[in-house]
């Protein structure tokens, strides 16, 4: 048994230890929004916060993220009003909308670190992969809720 | 434990209370009602909703539910088609939510008569029966109003869902839907809207389906929950061809092992992670034909340069006397090209859920082809198709690879042999390296120029591995139009022509990729083109005008392209551009690609770095304006993926890569600016999905050419092994 905090709650996992967290939050938690991409850390679609820095939840034991803060898709606003969330639907972001769970937190996370982010510190942050090619929209919502 | 999700997978709009269920038929024939229960909150009734046609739902609360026969893999059709029903319906958009419909007869593509998502076709399939559905379910609402308030319906006009009525009246859809279900569907309702006086289309509106997934809401296959299920993962033999000799006993930790065929297992247990795990790790001996361990990319390649001189080949367009045009040209160009297998890779792994109860079997599915879906589960199962049920979920993606039933068979496989529902999810390893490729090609194209430059003769033949054929869909030796699709039927002045195919017999399975064999067939004589320019010494832009002389339509794109780009003013130092022009689908695209490189440093050699894209497109009427400028630019990221590193090649039968650390893609610190303009020269509607694609590889080539003097002319340009 292992408690987890995810968004803001805590949850009583009976998973091995060595469950990659993705897996926890998915199947045994059932918050589908966190997505599996590759499982080896490559493509970010499995993006989650922890502590607030961003992480991939695919190669994260769930023994290693007890005790820490997460936050997925789910929590980060109660209502899908976080500002970047609304940049993201003002930008009309998503197609198939698969990767975008773990590229709006990445950019959640780089907005912390950056409020007014350029476009290099954009290039070096927002390393998610989307097979749809949203990235022009990805930078011009992370713009648009910096108020650039 | 996990949560049953199966009643929440509705747009997010409709919240997490919302479902949908199919319902009987009502009226008309219909086939298949629909269901919505308002936003019920605690002491709030529930608004009844009634289902006026097939495609439209109506609630008391005046929301719109309007289905979708398409499958929604980010192109935005679940927002596009209904947008063209709402205009006829005249309903405000903010009104709206959208499902997709389940797989029904109801909900065929009219052009295709099957439903399934492909070729570039919902908008121009399904437009007319979206204008006429809506104005269908218009017409029994003002029928149902003007009944209720006692005046005739020709008296009524509607308007943002309000029926009015001379002398004031006026009544809502939400108060009539219930009366206007009972009525007879008409079969030839007035068409109220005609190019040119749209009131939504041809608008910007936003998605629906963006909100959900922007806060984890939107439900795709891989999402699904039912409740009981269990959780499969596939182990495919490693190699084209290979079978197991035994099946192995169960992995600890996992609830058994099933055998789909001679060729994968599946591994069942109580959580994806652990199936995946103990699939990789299954103790498998594979038996593997010695043909299929002559399989590589060598040898493939090999084989297509003999049977590039010496196959059968199919004829795909022919005119005038080859020969002689050949041999009267003032210059000869022998130029030859290929491409590789190139791997899906959509975001969202192959998936598929079932369940199968005497009742019938239920299955939910990231599927662009639900009607397949219904034929695949039947003949596994033995029911009859109308005791199948398919839910179409939203598609991580698609690109063609969704069209196939292989993982949707396994899974009603899988479920059929435990007695129990079941998830199978293949991992991303499996998803790389069994795919059904974009099958490698070589092209060869002989051009003969005149003395002033013009094209005596073209003759480009291809070879390649047929995807209708491999499936039996052409017989040997038949035409094969998706092969030469994109290479026949060019729009330039090239004299006497021959296209022609040799079908490649390398059994590594091709399928179908978004653009299909516009995706080499572009890069091919897009490519030739330029080198064609360059012989005859004129500006490529300028020798394309040339080629298309008197084609309004074509000029126009072309030259939107060039505008867009600044091609009439020099390119900065050290920059160059390249253009291509290609048609597919119905549409026309032209795109101008501007580049630079990095300088060389004493271990690394010069790289490319995307400077511009600018892109053109003529789909006729753009239902969606935004929607269609994604679409170009997710177009253009898909085939800078693939011209620069994108390959699959094969070893022993086994493919690689198996994952996306030894396949580059497009990253953020990639990105060109991309910028698309519309153009609308007043031809029908065409398709936009794929059009973006074929033209990116030639402009990029030819752009690098025009850089570095180094023409390429095998894809990909550079090595992407690695990131």
């Amino acid at each position: 048994m292992t408690t987890l905090t995810i968004n803001g709650k805590q949850h009583t996992v009976t998973a091995p230890a060595g469950t990659p967290l993705l897996w926890v939050i998915r199947d045994f938690l059932g918050l589908t929004g966190t997505k599996y991409g590759c499982g080896i850390e490559e493509c970010g679609a499995c993006t989650v916060l922890v502590d607030g820095g961003v992480e991939k939840s695919c190669d994260m034991t769930l023994a290693d993220a007890a005790g820490a803060s997460i936050t997925t898709i789910e929590g980060l606003s109660p209502n899908g009003t976080h500002p970047v969330q609304l940049a993201w639907i003002a930008e009309q972001v998503p197609q198939c909308g698969y990767c975008q769970s773990g590229m709006i937190l990445a950019a959640v996370a780089l907005l912390k670190q950056h409020p007014k982010p350029t476009d290099a510190q954009i290039d070096a942050a927002m390393t998610n992969l989307c097979v749809c090619g949203t990235y022009q929209r990805v930078r011009a919502a992370i713009h648009r809720a910096a108020g650039n | 434990m996990p949560l049953d999700n199966t009643s929440i997978a509705a747009p997010a709009k409709l919240g997490r209370r919302g479902f949908i269920t199919a319902a009987a038929a009502l009226t008309g024939g219909l086939l298949i009602g629909i269901t919505v229960p308002g936003r019920a909150r605690a002491g709030v009734p529930a608004a009844s909703v009634s289902p006026v046609t097939a495609w439209v739902s109506i609630g008391t609360d005046e929301s719109v539910s309007i289905l979708v026969g398409s499958s929604e893999m980010g192109q935005g059709i679940i927002s596009g088609l209904p947008q063209v029903l709402a205009e006829e319906l005249m309903v405000d958009w903010a009104k709206v939510t959208t499902a997709h419909a389940p797989a029904g007869a109801a909900y065929v593509n009219p052009s295709s008569g099957m439903q399934l998502t492909g070729g570039s076709n919902s908008m121009r399939g399904y437009f007319s029966a979206m204008l006429t559905a809506g104005a269908a379910a218009r017409t029994m609402l003002v029928q149902a109003a003007a009944a209720a308030m006692g005046v005739t319906p020709e008296s009524c006009t509607a308007a943002s869902g309000v029926v009015s009525a001379p002398g004031g009246k006026s009544i809502s859809y939400g108060q009539v839907a219930a009366a206007a279900a009972l009525l007879p569907v008409p079969a030839n309702p007035v068409i109220l809207s005609s190019p040119g006086h749209y009131r939504l289309i041809g608008t910007p509106v936003a998605r629906p389906d963006i909100p959900g997934k922007t806060n984890g809401s939107a439900i795709y296959g891989i999402d699904v929950v039912v409740p009981g299920m269990v959780y499969a993962a596939i182990a495919q033999c490693p190699a084209v061809g290979g079978t197991f000799t035994a099946l192995p006993a169960a992995p600890a930790g996992t609830l058994g092992v099933v055998p789909v065929g001679k060729s994968a297992i599946a591994v069942v247990a109580h959580d994806t992670y652990t199936a995946i795990r103990a699939a990789r790790s299954l103790p498998v001996k594979w038996s593997i034909p010695k043909a299929s361990q002559a399989i590589n990319s060598a040898a493939i390649l090999s084989t297509a340069k003999t049977l590039m001189t010496t196959g059968a080949a199919v004829v795909g367009e022919s005119s005038g006397d080859i020969a002689k045009a050949m041999a009267g040209a003032a210059k000869t160009l022998t130029l030859t090209y290929s491409v590789p297998y190139l791997p899906h890779a959509c975001m969202e792994v192959l998936n598929c859920t079932v369940s199968i109860t005497a009742a019938g079997c239920e299955i939910w599915a990231p599927t662009q082809a639900p009607g397949l879906v219904v034929m695949t589960a039947a003949a596994i199962t033995g029911l009859p198709a109308a005791a199948i049920k398919v839910h179409t979920m939203f598609l991580g993606g698609g690109l063609g690879r969704k069209f196939e039933q292989d993982f949707i068979a396994q899974a009603v496989t899988v479920a059929k042999a435990l007695g129990k529902p079941v998830k199978l999810t293949w991992s991303r390893e499996q998803d790389f390296t069994h795919d059904q490729y974009r099958p490698f090609a070589l092209c060869r194209v002989t051009a003969g120029l005149n003395a002033d430059g013009s094209v005596a003769a073209w003759a480009n033949r291809i070879v390649s591995p047929s995807i209708l054929g491999q499936r039996g869909w052409v017989p040997p030796g038949g035409e094969d139009g998706q092969a030469v699709d994109g290479a026949v039927g060019q729009p330039y002045a090239l004299g006497a022509r021959l296209v022609d195919y040799v079908a490649h017999p390398c059994p590594v399975p091709v399928g179908f990729w978004r653009s299909v064999g516009n995706s080499y067939n572009a890069f091919v004589v897009e490519s030739a083109i330029d080198e064609l320019a360059k012989a005859a010494g004129m500006d490529p832009l300028a020798y394309r005008r040339k080629l298309l002389a008197g084609n309004t339509r074509a000029l126009a794109v072309l030259n939107a392209a060039a505008t867009l780009s600044g091609w009439g003013s020099a390119p900065a130092a050290g920059h160059a551009r390249g253009i291509a022009y290609h048609e597919s689908f119905g549409s026309i695209a032209a795109q101008v690609i501007e580049v630079t490189q990095t300088a060389a440093t004493a271990t690394q050699p010069a790289q490319i770095k995307l400077v511009r894209v600018s892109a053109a497109i003529d789909c006729g009427t753009a239902v969606n304006p935004d929607s269609v400028i994604a679409q170009v630019q997710s177009g253009v990221v898909h085939g800078l993926n693939a011209a620069l590193w994108g390959r699959t090649t094969f070893s022993g039968g086994v493919a690689s890569p198996e994952n996306f650390d030894n396949y580059r893609m497009m990253r953020m610190r990639d990105m060109p600016r991309i910028d698309v303009t519309l153009v609308d020269t007043g031809g029908p509607i065409g398709g936009v999905g794929e059009v973006g694609v074929p033209c990116v590889a030639p402009a990029l080539a030819n752009a690098w050419a025009a850089l570095t003097g180094l023409r390429v002319r095998d894809l990909p340009m550079f090595n992407g092994g690695g990131n």
